[in-house]
């Protein structure tokens, strides 16, 4: 663990005895020697339970509880209704039956290209814009909430929009005067899809590196201004490198957005087309393999599948990119 | 089947206690808190005792949610004792919230069954009440053979409401301005030779709404309907296999018949009934001239064409023969929109089922959602002549075959719509889809 978090753990424990001291050391209550540390402790550990017990426990009841639940269907051939038994015990074979299915890979291997598209087009272009954007210009503020707009508007709402104008008789094709089949062509959808998904999405990777950006001191980039360093200089040598922790938190928030991906999908192609359509995604074919067959043990061992894959995901990118070097952004980096 | 379209949900939570103890009471299921109270709205309720019920339809639209609260209050004034709570689900959404309904030990006192594998589901569950014995005597010589789709082992457990014949509804207009004698398409030969005619004409001659693959899934199972004999369409469900040729002939009719492209461009990709750029709002918009669908689309292109009337020219013609086919070339495929009482609903549930498949409930229920009715007395009221013509060839059927989905149950049965999408978008041959077929069993 690092310095920086221990002293984090600690910090509250220095400050919860300081107050103690102050105000219960007076002279309305002397405490004994013995009774000061155990009221402390007690003291702390109710705070520890007022203030964490909700969160815990919201955590525990529609977290933890729902994946053990999910387990535990997972071996039956349940349909959302009716006893789990003997009769309907199943073991391993939903998961067999996941493992085994070419459309399930497929899928996985949708959400990989999707998440690498995600990165590769929206990365540099929402850098770009920021870096731009973190200029003093005309307009800047209008320039922003628009590109944010998309962001805001509801998936479904989105989904509906694009169905309906980028279906063969579309409003799109009208216009071009084309003949595409934005949708349901295997070769292109995968690409209208990833269109809509860097419309949605690039406004909130500008909003983030924006942020990021203005978290960067002044100075820095005056400074190198006045030793003759040109904009694009200053923007690649000084302002990339210090945006790092933010464009590695907005990987980690795009990659876990790209394994979940389900609702523009489902708005826009349903049920059945999607792997038709070479569209599908995990959470999609969980959708339409489990509760929508009607087959939730299955559907729960996909989730299962699912919640693993999408572990290993996150915590490989937590160990070998996020965690590397979150700090050392500002300051100078100590071990690295 | 599918039929309606708005999303109008209204929620109606179990209000009272006596509905709270007969809609939240305990249940042997997986989930089931075992220690609540056992229900007092049970079967053994008298008359007298204050009973509330919980109704769940898929009524949408003007006219559905109307013709329900009428029937309930009519039966409510008739019944001093009984108070029916109506929630109105999407048709699309009434599965799987049934499904989550019956999981949480809820399941509303009555509520759309849709049959087949789905009602056999629902029996081996303990979820549905056997009404074998409660049906009054009347009513059930009045459906007559209409039962059969709500049998199991002999056993009724619904009351059927309309019945859905399938073929083709076409716009007369659009036949008459390509040239297109609808009397004259009797086998695929005829049919190709009309879709030509109208693709000329410059609109789309059989509109598909492949999105929701269920559509696009009828196109096999009317293909299946006459390739396959009676005995192993109608035995498919005890054999579990799709062993018989006559399925993969089916797939191979299908797939000869996409190749000359018949369907509305971008068919993959478009809704069902959601909208005029659907394919029932399409035929309700003169884009499309003709749809294969059952006997609900009269009442589905009626909310979509734009004065929201039905559409005055619709006619109908069943699906055409197929040469070479071991089915019976007149048979017809149809299913049944019909309600159940959940096995702890009150006595008083099976009185409301009886209730609606009486006559007048029934010409009601006709009127409303232009159907043609289960109780053969009710008939009367069935005016729209594209719903004549469908009534007519339903009653010149040898035999009736529900949709396979239907009859396989959800699971399979989307495997099967599944695997039909995946060969008409060519990503998989006859043999291909029929592999992915029998691998759902």
């Amino acid at each position: 663990m690092s310095e920086t978090s221990s002293a984090a753990t600690a910090a509250p424990e220095v400050e919860l005895d300081w107050s103690i001291e102050s105000e219960g050391g007076s002279v309305v209550l002397p405490p004994s020697a013995y009774v000061r540390p155990r009221r402390n402790h007690v003291r702390r550990n109710l705070e520890i339970i007022i203030l964490a017990g909700p969160a815990i426990l919201l955590f525990l009841m529609f977290v933890i509880a729902p994946v053990i639940v999910a387990l535990y269907y997972s071996f039956y051939k349940w349909k959302g209704f009716g006893p789990t038994n003997a009769d309907n015990f199943v073991g391993l074979d939903n998961y067999k039956w996941t493992l085994t299915n070419p459309e399930f890979w497929g899928a996985v291997g949708h959400n990989g290209i999707i998440m690498v598209l995600s990165l590769v087009m929206q990365g540099p272009l929402a850098i770009l814009v920021a870096l731009l954007l973190n200029q003093k210009m005309r307009g800047r503020s209008l320039i922003r909430v628009l590109i944010f707009v998309p962001y805001v508007i509801s998936e479904a709402i989105v989904g509906i929009g694009m169905f309906l104008m980028l279906q063969d008789e579309g409003a799109l094709n009208k216009l071009l005067g084309l003949h595409v089949g934005w949708l349901s062509n295997p070769k292109v959808a995968m690409w209208t899809l990833m269109f809509i998904l860097t419309w949605k999405y690039l406004g909130f990777a500008i909003i983030l590196m924006l942020a990021g950006l203005q978290g960067i001191p002044e100075e820095l980039s005056e400074a190198a201004a006045v030793d003759g360093a040109t904009f694009w200089q200053i923007q690649w040598h000084i302002m990339l490198p210090l945006l790092k922790p933010t464009i590695k938190v907005w990987g980690f928030l795009s990659i876990i957005g790209a394994m979940q991906l389900f609702d523009l999908v489902y708005v826009i192609w349903g049920q059945y087309i999607a792997t038709t359509a070479g569209v599908s995604t995990m959470a999609w074919f969980m959708a339409a393999n489990g509760r929508l067959s009607g087959q939730l043990g299955r559907g729960s061992a996909i989730a299962i599948i699912v919640f693993i894959l999408s572990l290993v995901v996150a915590m490989i990118y937590q160990r070998w990119v996020l965690n590397r070097d979150t700090e050392g952004a500002l300051t100078e980096k100590e071990e690295d | 089947m599918n039929r309606m379209a708005k999303v109008s949900v209204v929620a109606v939570a179990c209000a009272a206690s006596l509905a709270l103890a007969s809609c939240g009471s305990s249940n042997p299921g997986s989930t089931g808190s075992g220690a609540a109270a056992p229900t007092t709205g049970g079967a053994a309720t008298s008359s007298g005792e204050q009973v509330t019920m919980e109704l769940w339809h898929n009524g949408t639209g003007e006219k559905g949610p109307a013709v329900f609260e009428k029937a309930v209050s009519d039966f409510e004034a008739a019944h001093s004792n009984v108070k029916i709570n109506i929630t109105i689900v999407q048709n699309e959404d009434f599965d799987g919230k049934l499904q989550t309904a019956m999981a949480g030990g809820t399941t509303p006192d009555i509520f759309l069954q849709r049959g087949g594998g789905k009602l056999n589901d629902q029996v081996k569950a303990d979820q549905v009440m056997d009404i074998t014995s409660l049906i009054d005597p009347q009513v059930k010589s009045e459906i007559g053979g209409n039962w059969a789709l709500e049998t199991l082992d002999s056993k009724i457990y619904a009351v059927p409401m309309s019945l859905q014949p399938e073929g083709f509804w076409y716009s007369g207009n659009l036949f008459k301005d390509a040239g297109v004698d609808a009397k004259s398409i009797t086998d695929m030969t005829s049919l190709s030779a009309a879709v030509d005619k109208l693709k000329a004409s410059s609109k789309s001659a059989i509109s598909l709404g492949g999105k929701d693959a269920w559509p696009a899934a009828h196109w096999f199972y009317q293909f299946a309907l006459r390739q396959c004999s009676k005995d192993v369409i109608q035995g498919l469900v005890g054999a579990q296999n799709f062993d018989d040729p006559c399925w993969l002939a089916a797939l191979q009719s299908l797939a000869d018949f996409a190749k000359t492209e018949p369907f509305n461009s971008g068919f993959l990709t478009t809704a069902a009934q959601q909208g005029a750029g659907s394919s029932a709002g399409m035929v309700a918009n003169y884009q499309a001239a003709m749809e294969l669908m059952g006997a609900w689309e009269v009442g589905v292109i009626g909310g979509l064409t734009p004065d929201k009337k039905n559409l005055p020219d619709l006619g109908f013609f069943p699906f055409p023969k197929v040469d070479g086919g071991k089915g019976d070339q007149a048979a017809m495929m149809a299913g049944a929109d019909a309600y159940s009482c959940s096995i702890k609903a009150p006595k008083e549930c099976a009185d409301f089922l009886n209730f609606l498949g009486a006559k007048a409930q029934q010409e009601g229920f006709s009127e409303a959602f232009s159907q043609i009715p289960a109780n053969s007395t009710a008939s009367g009221k069935v005016t729209d002549p594209a719903l004549k013509a469908a009534a007519d060839a339903l009653a010149k059927s040898p035999y009736t075959v529900l949709w396979i989905d239907s009859a396989l149950g959800q699971d399979t049965g989307n495997a099967v719509n599944a695997a039909v999408v995946a060969l008409l978008a060519g990503s998989a041959d006859p043999a291909a889809a029929l592999a992915q077929m029998q691998k759902a069993f």
